[in-house]
Parts: structure tokens; sequence; C-alpha cells
């Protein structure tokens, strides 16, 4: 198998490492670029260039070499990635505003990758994503204000309140199959917006207040200064959302690569035959859904302390619609798709708000449209490779 | 064919554009300066929020059209879907972009509360224009934010002084325990003390609760003048009810929770007849520029109403926007304007900021109840004479 020859499926002739460190910084330079647009020209502009850039990569074939460079170099594939966001983030420097956005899509994808585990890997549709964030985002302003603990536990904490929580759904879900546990996560998700609604002690629909992050004497919301320059303090949570994310990835990927991956995706294809073959399905379940719970809870730890101020609303059943959209855009259980589905979902909304009302209207337009060119996801996930560069045969 | 239909529109899109644009520079030579306005423009309450909109385009437009107007105005307009997080965003953004001197922002309580502190951060000068909770402006020393519309303080210091000045001197009170009730008892026993109103009883009562005897009983052998009640309608005809069966003669008097028509669907015969209650802002014909507001706002032709509080809205843009004129596009000199604003001419009617920048004189209404419907006070029959308030 490993002599079998393989079509070139080389770029230009050029390496696949060197055609992807170059898309790579392409797309860096186009993210910032676009972070920084605000005319309605250049946004939609870019957004047109984009639409065309993804058209011509399947056209010229750059899809399959990117895939190899993936493939092949992983590893400084990946180091390249964070490096370009990284330096993505230093290039926003002091705008706050579009750091804010960056963080905030940093952390939906977080989540998206949370909810990957649950929905796409194990087949367990989570309409409560928004309310496990809300967990998490309360966790860290309860903690915050009446605790001495170091926030880098309470982020930590907010993923274990999420996961304790989501056990108390842990019996009616694994109990229930398809969509009946799809309703069982919606209820929960109207419950919890009630509960927060009618509870003086957690801020009623007022909300509360949430303390920042400090970490080692470093206080996340005061400005850093590099070289003389003083930094806007969104760069602090833009780093550190750009760490979860990546080890959310990290984390999935591997799952995902593991045995217990395998029987995640037997799972989800066929519980009856996967229990004929000895797979534990409640223990596969219940690890998927806590699991995803732990990644969205300490997203929505982070998200709480970075806007400083969380209320019921902001954890409305809608916007668990948006979650689950992102990993539906994205393809399931597609971690990359979810990723660029993520950054869709959460800035192209923001970007388009000098359409005011009728911005909404666009986006799903622009999500219909998908829907219907590309029913799989934006990048629908491959079929696992079980060996390096073995292909079935045609 | 369409391909290059529509290019040629473009083209002369941006040269009628770029004409009209040089055309302008060229007449007034103004530089323009951008403010703001932030309010819920998708979502359940939108039809406020673009109400809120049109009114402060209006007032941009206007002064644009006037040729004594220092500067060229834009406006910047951003939805916050009434969800504190999009809120914190759009805040966010509106603050930390440098040529925006100030803005008009927020209908919803809830995502004042978030924004404030982004404002405070970045030192934008703002005027809330619809949201009510007290604490946007008590809860904090931020001198960049103000308010121009009242609160339950300002509506029930309006209450308590129109009670005490109708004659009445003895109270008792019955809230329910939700945020709003407790407020309006807090601010209520705070003015009427003030006022020289005497409070005999306060009863505080759950949302749900059906059975008033045991409040009531204890409320007769008081004999107050006057039984105010802090909550919101269906429980008010409950207590109405029973006030009548129990035979309490006292005037009934509500807040603005109680200002609803189901009060009169609840209520059987007259028992409504007489209940008073008091309300932030007013209708706009009421307002001193009311007139003025709805001629323009006419003549504009936008598509939805101004609803309830598009004038305030209007003011808030106009006061901000006079600020600018008077001190010239600089934030901080713009927040130190605003903070010693005494008596400014708004079509709301005069505006003074407190040191936490709440509108002091801010406009409350009475309404009385009279033939099954809420009628302002100063038109009603009560006012005239021609009827009188329970015990007077």
């Amino acid at each position: 198998m490993q002599n079998k020859t393989i079509p070139d499926t080389r770029w230009m002739g050029l390496p696949h490492l060197a055609v992807g460190l170059i898309v790579i910084a392409a797309i860096a330079l186009f993210g910032w670029q676009f972070l920084l647009a605000d005319s309605e020209i250049a946004v939609l502009g870019m957004v047109a260039l984009a639409a065309m850039a993804a058209f011509g990569v399947g056209k010229t074939g750059l899809n399959k070499s990117m895939s190899a460079a993936m493939r092949n170099h992983g590893r400084s594939m990946n180091i390249a990635i964070l490096l370009a966001l990284v330096c993505v983030i230093f290039l926003l420097g002091g705008e706050h505003f579009p750091l804010l956005m960056l963080t905030t899509t940093l952390l939906y994808m977080t989540v998206a990758f949370g909810l990957n585990a649950q929905f796409g890997l194990t087949g367990m549709v989570n309409f409560a994503g928004a309310s496990f964030f809300g967990v998490g985002a309360y966790t860290a302003a309860v903690l915050t204000n009446h605790s001495a603990l170091p926030p880098i536990l309470i982020l930590v904490a907010g993923g274990v309140f999420s996961a304790l929580i989501g056990c108390l759904l842990i019996v009616p879900v694994v109990r229930t199959a398809g969509h009946y546990s799809a309703v069982v996560t919606i209820a929960f998700s109207v419950m919890f917006k009630t509960f927060l609604e009618v509870n003086d002690v957690l801020g009623g629909p007022q909300g509360l207040m949430v303390g920042p992050m400090k970490t080692f004497g470093w206080d996340f919301n005061s400005s850093p200064l590099l070289m003389g320059m003083e930094l806007s303090f969104y760069v602090n949570y833009a780093l550190l959302g750009a760490g979860l994310a990546a080890l959310a990835f990290m984390f999935v990927q591997r799952l995902e690569r593991s045995w217990i991956g395998l029987t995640l995706d037997s799972v989800r294809l066929d519980e009856t035959a996967s229990a004929c073959f000895g797979l534990n399905v409640v223990r596969a379940k219940v690890l998927a859904f806590t699991f995803g719970n732990i990644l969205i809870g300490i997203a929505g730890a982070l998200y709480g302390m970075m806007i400083s101020f969380i209320a019921p609303n902001s954890f409305s059943f809608s916007d668990s619609l948006l979650m689950v959209a992102i990993v539906l855009l994205g393809g399931l259980g597609s971690l990359w798709g979810t990723a660029l589905a993520a950054v869709i979902v959460v800035l192209l909304p923001e970007k388009l708000q000098i359409l005011q009302e009728y911005r909404f209207l666009l986006f799903s337009v622009v999500v219909i449209l998908m829907l219907l060119f590309r029913p799989e996801g934006l990048m629908p996930r491959k079929v696992r490779s079980y060996f390096p560069n073995w292909r079935p045969e045609q | 064919m369409t391909h290059s239909g529509n290019r040629r529109t473009l083209i002369s899109a941006a040269l009628a554009a770029s004409l009209s644009l040089s055309f302008a520079n060229g007449a007034l030579a103004k530089d323009t300066v951008k403010v703001g306005f932030i309010g819920p423009l998708t979502g359940g309450v939108s039809s406020i929020g673009l109400g809120g909109r049109n009114s402060a385009e209006l007032a941009v437009a206007l002064r644009n059209q006037d040729p004594d107007a220092k500067y060229e105005y834009e406006l910047e307009v951003l939805d916050d879907e009434c969800k504190p997080n999009v809120g914190v965003q759009v805040a966010t953004k509106l603050a930390a972009s440098r040529d925006v001197l100030g803005a008009v922002t927020h209908y919803c309580s809830s995502v004042a509360m978030g924004a404030v502190d982004i404002y405070h951060k970045f030192n934008l000068p703002v005027i809330v224009w619809g949201a009510v909770l007290p604490d946007i402006t008590y809860g904090n020393d931020y001198t960049e934010v103000h308010r121009i519309n009242g609160t339950m303080i300002n509506q029930n210091e309006a209450a308590a002084k129109f009670m005490t000045d109708q004659g009445y001197k003895t109270w008792a009170i019955i809230h329910d325990t939700t945020d709003y009730g407790k407020g309006h008892n807090e601010y209520f026993s705070k003015y009427l003390t003030e006022n020289g109103g005497e409070i005999l009883g306060t009863f505080g009562v759950t949302s749900d609760q059906q059975d008033f005897t045991a409040e009531l009983t204890k409320i007769k052998q008081m004999n107050p003048e006057v039984v105010y009640f802090g909550g919101l309608t269906p429980l008010a005809v409950r207590i109405r009810q029973q006030m009548d069966k129990l035979g309490i003669e006292a005037q009934f008097q509500g807040a603005s929770g109680l200002k609803s028509e189901s009060y009169f669907t609840g209520l059987s015969g007259d028992l409504a007849e007489g209940t008073v209650t008091f309300l932030e802002g007013a209708p706009a014909e009421k307002l001193p520029g009311g007139e003025y507001f709805m001629a323009e706002y006419e003549k504009e032709g936008y598509g939805e109403s101004f609803e309830a509080y598009g004038p305030f809205s209007f003011a808030a843009m106009n006061l901000l926007m006079d600020a600018i004129e008077e001190v010239g596009a600089d934030r901080k000199k713009v927040t130190e304007y605003l903070a010693d604003v005494q008596e400014h001419a708004s079509i709301t009617g005069p505006v003074t900021f407190d040191e936490h920048g709440q509108n002091t004189v801010a406009l409350i209404t009475p309404y009385v109840a009279q033939d099954g419907e809420w009628v302002v006070w100063s038109d009603s029959a009560y006012a005239d004479g021609t009827r009188t308030l329970t015990g007077k």
C-alpha cells in the first residue's frame, strides 16, 4: 500500500509545505485586513474576494496541495497557523474592537469544537450550548465576586460546573435517542434562561458584573506595553482565547483520531450495531457529552471575564441555535470547517452592521445559499484515513 | 448585459456622490464629525429601537440643514439586539473609534448596565435615551454617562409631590416583591416622607398572590386616605376588587406598571374610575416641542412610528450636538459640557443633569382612569373640578 504511486498533487510545482505556508500567510493577511475593514465597500469587496478565492482554490487544485501539506507536515503547519494568529493579534495591537471580535470568534470556535465532539462525532445534538456557555460565565461571575480563587482556576471551575450541570441532563439525554434527546436539551435551554431571570442571587434579568482575568499579578484589564507602545487590553484576552481554541482543537483532534473517537463514530452511525459489538454506548455518550460541556464552560468563563457583564439575555435559545449552526455550516465533525464557520457566523453579522435592521436578512440568505450549494457543510469531514497517504481503490 | 448595466448605475452613483460631496464641501466647508446611536434594531423590541433610530437621524438631518451649525454631522447607527453581549460589542466598536465624539445609547436596561463600563474606559460621553433602571446613572460615578429620560426615582418623586399637592396626608403601601415593586416602594416612601406624607403601613406581596384579605383588613383598620400599589396590573385588579369588598374608602394610586388597558377589562362597574397612576415621558403631542417634532418626523416620511421614546432620542441627540457646537470636537470637553447642563431647552422640556448625569427634571405624566380609559391628568374631568378623587 505504501508503495502505491500517488498522483502528483503539487500546486504550480511548489513543494507542499511552501504552498501551505503561503496560504497561511495569505489567510492571516486577509483576516487582519478584514477585521479592520470598516466601510461597506471594503467589507463587501473582501467577502466577494474570499468567495472567489474559495472557488479558485477548488479549481486550481490548491486544496489538494494544502491537505497534502497538512498531512505530511502537520506539526510545522500547526505551529505556523498559531504563529500567524499571534502575529495578527499583535498587528491589531491597539485596535480594541477588532480584537474583541477576534477573541469572541476564538471563544465561539472553542464552543463549536466542544459541540463537535457531541454532535459531529457522537451524534448527540446539543441545543443548550449557550446555556452551558452561560453556566461557565455565571460561575466566573460568582467566583470572581465572592471568592479569592485565582482566575485561572476559575476558568477550570467554569468547565467543571458546566460538566456537573450537564450531569443533570445525562440521564434523560442518554435514555432518549435522536430527536428526543435534542428536545431534552431545548427544554433545558429554555428553563436555564427562565431560572436566571427569576433568580435574585444571580442578578435576575438585569444580570451581574464579572471580575477580570488576573494571572500571576498580571491584570488582563490593564493595557500591556510592548516596546513602548500601549496595546489594547483585549490583546491579553485574544492571546488566551487563541491558546484555548488551539488546545480545544488539539484535544478534539486527538480524541477523533484515538480509539475513543472510533467508538464515538460507530455509536453515531449505529447504536444497536455498536452495542452488539460490545461497545459501551452509554459510556461513549456520557464521555462525549461531558467533554464537550467542559470545553463550552471554559470558553464561557473566559467570555464572561472579557465582556465583564452578563445577563440571561446573552444565553438564550437563539444563541444555542447559532452555535449549532456553526457546527452544521462547517460540516459535521470537520474541525477546520468548524473554525471557518465560526469566523463566518460571528464576524459576518457584525461586519454587516452597516445594513442595520436588514443585516440578519442578508446573513440568513448567505446561510441558505451555503446550505443549498454545500449541504454537507463548507468543508465536509473526510473519510477517516487509517494509514497516511492511503486512499481506497477508485 | 446586467453586468454592464450595473456598472453603469454604479459609476453614475459614484459620480453623483462625489459631485454632491464636492458641492457640499465647496458650499459649506464644514468639518465632519461623527456621533453614534445604539438601540435594538432587531428582535422583540425593535419597533422602539427603530423609532429611536429614526428620531436620532431626524435630529442629525435637521442640524445638517442648519447653515449656522459649525460641523457637518455623520450618524453611525449600531444594533444592540437588546442583548448585553452584543451591546458590549457595539459599545466597544463605537467607543474605540476615535472619530466618534459622543453617542445616544440604549433602550434596554441590562444592555446599558453592561455598556457603561466601556464608555467610561474609553471616555466616550453618552446620553441614554430609553433605559429606566436607576443604577445606570446612580450605580456608578462615571462622568461620561448621562440619561435624558426619567427613572422610577423621578416617577415616584413626581408621584409623591403630585399626591401631597392634592391634599392627601396618609398612605398605606402595597408592593410586589420583585425588583420593580421593591424599587417603587423604596423611592415612593422616601419622597413621600420628604413631602410630608405619612405612611401608616407597608405590605410586601408575592407577584402571584390571589387573596389580599389579610393585608387589606389591616389597612381598613389604619384607615389611610390613599392606598399606593407598586406592581403590575393583574395584582392591582385583584387588590382594587377586594378593597371594594372590604369597604375600604380610599383613593387608589398605582405606578407605571398599572397603566395598561387590561386594568379596565379586569374591573367591573366603575371600580377603576378615579385611579391615578404615573408614567415616565408623555404622549408626544403633550411635549413642549411635540408639535414641531411630529411635523418634522411626518415630513421625513419614515416607515416606522417614533414610538414612546423617539422624542427622547431626538432630544438627546440634539443635546449632544449642542455640546459639540459649543466646545468643539473633543470628547473630554463634551463630557465636561454635559456635566454642567442646566435648564437646557429641548423638545421634552428643560434638561438639567445632576452629579450622576441623571436628568432631574425628567418628564413624568400623571394619568387618571376616566370612563374606561387612561386620560392625561391635565385633560381630565378631575383636573377641571367636574369630578373629584376619592375623599376630596
